[in-house]
């Protein structure tokens, strides 16, 4: 049986680590619910953009704007021959699985893209991200890290604004975006979307003959862009807010394993001490026993 | 009529109004109540949203990029980004 002075300095380094844990579950439930309200103050704009474009969508119109152009339209072969990938990842650990699942899905479409011959190219947001890719050798177009988990809609704008020039000048096919979605708290699935091209929208004619001004044509080709921007930007809030969703899920079970953990240590200790008391006892009367014979 | 200001990062304004100036990529554009339906680009600048009922109650919003939108008298201005004005 272990010692018990042994024992008493496994409890306290026990009881400093679950007081950390416990700590950093408070921080990140604090983060979490800011970051939670950007993901929501975020959907009113994306949503009003998409039914605006999809109400000044026509497929004649398409044919003049390369950011909705689809793979394979110009005639230069079918298929996407050379994509962009961005994996968007965190800077920090210490939160489970959460840059494993996002790593593994850049992964699976990677593949999935070579195996259509696709030339693929990588781009990464994220320490995490960068490290993995780094250490697998393979070559990284662009990287960053400065974004951390208060992303802005300048970071979106300079992320997506390359991305979207090199895709009309037709040097890509096709450009995802790999981030964790955000459901809810528990809930954030890692997720690929294909921002580029800009997935033809479903025509809504609307009842409403509007005035237009300029041409839907000039409006279209304000509000593509921004759009697409803005799918950039809820790529980045969503994973910020999933992030510090599965860090909190994370820390919470650290601090239930340290509980689990102290109460058997405190158990072995309390037997260890009362063993050794008992073994005194018996000592002390052997002795008394021994010397009155 | 009602009127709703939405910016990327989230909704700014939302409210009755009686009357809003709004900065088109053109010039200014007034919208008063039972407004044809009509959709614009925005450019940079203020816009100015009367309140219903409340004399001289003007909100002021800075906003840049995005558009304007009119129909069935509900107004709604989609900005990158808008904030409002310190007065």
């Amino acid at each position: 049986m272990a010692k018990p002075r042994e024992l008493k300095r496994r409890i306290r380094s026990v009881q400093n680590t679950k007081k950390i844990t416990k700590t950093m579950e408070l921080v990140s439930t604090s983060k979490l619910k800011r970051a939670q309200d950007r993901v929501v103050g975020a959907r009113p704009y994306a949503q009003a953009l998409a039914e605006v474009i999809g109400q000044l969508y026509s497929p004649e119109l398409a044919e003049r704007f390369p950011l909705l152009r689809q793979p394979g339209y110009t005639g230069r072969g079918a298929g996407v021959r050379r994509a962009a990938l961005l994996l968007i990842t965190s800077n920090r650990g210490l939160c489970g699985a959460f840059n494993a699942n996002l790593i593994r899905e850049a992964r699976r479409r990677l593949e999935e893209l070579e195996k259509q011959d696709a030339h693929t190219e990588l781009h990464l947001v994220g320490k995490k991200g960068i490290s993995y890719f780094k250490f697998t050798k393979r070559n990284i177009a662009s990287q960053r890290i400065d974004i951390g988990d208060r992303p802005t809609l300048e970071h979106a704008a300079e992320l997506a604004k390359p991305l979207m020039e090199r895709f009309s000048n037709g040097d890509l096919d096709a450009v995802d975006v790999v981030f964790a979605k955000f459901n809810s708290a528990v809930s954030t699935p890692p997720t690929t979307l294909r921002i580029l091209p800009i997935a033809a929208p479903e025509k809504r004619r609307s009842a409403v003959n509007y005035i237009l001004k300029p041409s839907a044509a000039e409006i279209l080709e304000q509000l593509l862009p921004l759009y697409v921007q803005n799918q950039m930007y809820r790529a980045l809030v969503e994973t910020a807010a999933a992030e510090h969703g599965a860090r909190r899920t994370a820390m919470k079970n650290a601090t239930d394993a340290g509980s689990d953990m102290l109460t058997i240590l405190q158990r072995t200790f309390n037997r260890a001490r009362q063993a050794q008391i008992t073994q005194e006892l018996a000592e002390i009367v052997g002795g008394a026993e021994a010397l009155k014979g | 009529m009602r009127v709703s200001v939405i910016s990327a990062e989230r909704a700014v304004f939302e409210g009755d109004a009686e009357a809003v100036v709004a900065p088109a990529y053109d010039g200014l554009v007034g919208i008063l109540p039972r407004h044809a339906p009509f959709m614009t680009l925005l450019g940079h600048g203020v816009v100015k949203i009367m309140h219903t009922g409340v004399p001289h109650g003007t909100t002021r919003l800075q906003v840049a990029g995005g558009f304007l939108q009119v129909a069935y008298d509900v107004v709604r201005i989609v900005a990158r980004s808008a904030a409002p004005v310190a007065s």
